[in-house]
């Protein structure tokens, strides 16, 4: 009998535990940032939740980007979301974009930038140690900063082309005030993913990628 | 009742534990993008039209570079009080591609003749000339062209020993070859990737040409339907 009291009383103690570092662990959250926009585009979309309770999960279809789009470029804005009682950072990965033809959609042919780090819902946490800093070379619009190269093909500050491997491209001080377990709909920042893609002579062909954004612990700066 | 106790404590647990999950944070998002590119061919006009031995006449409707082709010629006087040895059109063309590509050609000729002195398909000489793929994001390739070039070149044509009337004989060098859609030139993608404000693109010239002779009198109409595919 006492025997089989401890057992159900260590259970409980065990996931306890589990729960309270379960807890800890979450203490840094990714989420949507709003409702995902695209223009310029072609036959395309862009899907995703407006909710900012919700997990980041969008589909962006650029649509036709042969110049049978006579629209100078297409152009999505991805806000997202993020929620952390700690320092953070956000890496981001790229897979898929594989064209064996130079003359087809190349990584390099999609502008990746960020934009407008600002509160989500207009609350979150005021530090005054330290900034949020957007890293190198990804602060910028590359719908707005689009040139001509030397082979007359279209470059951009900063492009799928510029992550290699998992690559940081955010980090910060704490982000919210509260210490809340569950995600709210302020209190916390967002900051706009801008993409970019200029309709151009490319290769026939239908291309895909997948970015996944990760928030981890970021260098331990003072808030 | 410990017993009770101890799974009262255990079932909070788990329910601590499941609320906690449901509240759904997460460390990552996903993005997935696509995006096609089809294929694209176009056939644009590549400039002035350029109206060489003619009497009378002139260009109606000239070309403008990069414009839709809408050309309008009137070739003039094409009897004998013509002296020139030919009347000749030279119409520049445009095309750009992101796709292999094949031009096609398509004429019709009427006249308001009835013998077989009016002026007929055969008697209107054509050829395209020299291909060029020059400028910054034009793809080098090799074209085939299809005709015989310039038709007033003699090698293309010549006086029809048995009837008198000149002929233009090489291949593909009259509008008789193009009562139906058919290949003038061919080749591979034009342009790389860039964008479509770029304006180069592959030029070449069609060259249309009637030798002045004791053709019936009359008007005479010849119409020409280019089009550019991505086979």
């Amino acid at each position: 009998m006492r025997l089989r009291h401890f057992t159900f009383s260590l259970l409980a103690a065990l996931i306890l535990i589990a729960a309270v570092q379960t807890i800890s662990a979450q203490a840094l959250d990714i989420s949507s940032g709003g409702q995902a926009t695209i223009t310029g585009a072609v036959g395309g979309s862009v899907t995703g939740s407006a909710s900012v309770l919700n997990d980041l999960i969008v589909t962006i279809d650029f649509g036709e980007v042969s110049p049978l789009n006579t629209n100078s470029i297409v152009k999505v804005v991805v806000p997202i979301a993020l929620r952390s009682n700690q320092p953070y950072q956000v890496s981001v990965t790229v897979s898929g974009l594989i064209n064996g033809n130079v003359q087809a959609l190349q990584a390099s042919d999609i502008g990746f930038g960020l934009q407008n780090i600002r509160k989500l819902g207009g609350a979150g946490q005021d530090c005054n140690q330290s900034t949020h800093i957007i890293r190198s070379p990804f602060s910028n619009d590359p719908a707005l900063n689009a040139t001509i190269g030397g082979s007359g093909r279209v470059t951009y500050p900063s492009s799928l082309a510029n992550i290699s491997g998992s690559t940081i491209i955010l980090s910060g001080p704490e982000l919210s005030k509260n210490n809340s377990i569950k995600r709210q709909n302020s209190d916390g920042y967002v900051f706009d993913a801008v993409f970019a893609l200029t309709p151009q002579f490319f290769a026939a062909g239908v291309s895909s990628a997948t970015l996944i954004f990760t928030i981890s612990p970021g260098p331990n700066v003072p808030c | 009742m410990p017993r009770k106790i101890s799974r009262t404590i255990l079932l909070t647990a788990l329910f601590v534990v499941s609320a906690i999950s449901c509240f759904g944070q997460s460390t990552t998002g996903t993005v997935t993008m696509s995006a096609t590119v089809s294929k694209f061919v176009e056939i644009n006009s590549g400039g002035a039209v350029t109206l060489t031995g003619n009497s009378g006449g002139g260009v109606t409707t000239d070309g403008v570079a990069n414009s839709p082709l809408a050309v309008s010629i009137n070739l003039g006087e094409l009897g004998p009080s013509n002296t020139n040895s030919f009347v000749t059109a030279q119409v520049p063309l445009k095309l750009r591609s992101n796709a292999a590509y094949v031009l096609s050609m398509t004429a019709t000729v009427t006249s308001s003749g009835t013998t077989a002195s009016r002026i007929v398909a055969s008697d209107v000489g054509f050829g395209l000339g020299t291909v060029s793929r020059t400028g910054l994001g034009v793809n080098a390739g090799a074209d085939t062209n299809a005709t015989s070039g310039d038709p007033t070149l003699a090698a293309n044509g010549s006086v029809n020993g048995t009837t008198g009337r000149y002929e233009f004989t090489a291949v593909r060098s009259n509008l008789s070859a193009f009562s139906s859609a058919t290949t003038a030139l061919s080749g591979p993608i034009i342009m790389n990737a860039v964008p479509r404000s770029n304006a180069n693109g592959l030029t070449v010239p069609a060259f249309f040409a009637v030798k002045p002779q004791f053709f019936e009198n009359g008007t005479s109409t010849i119409s020409v339907t280019f089009t550019v595919t991505a086979p």
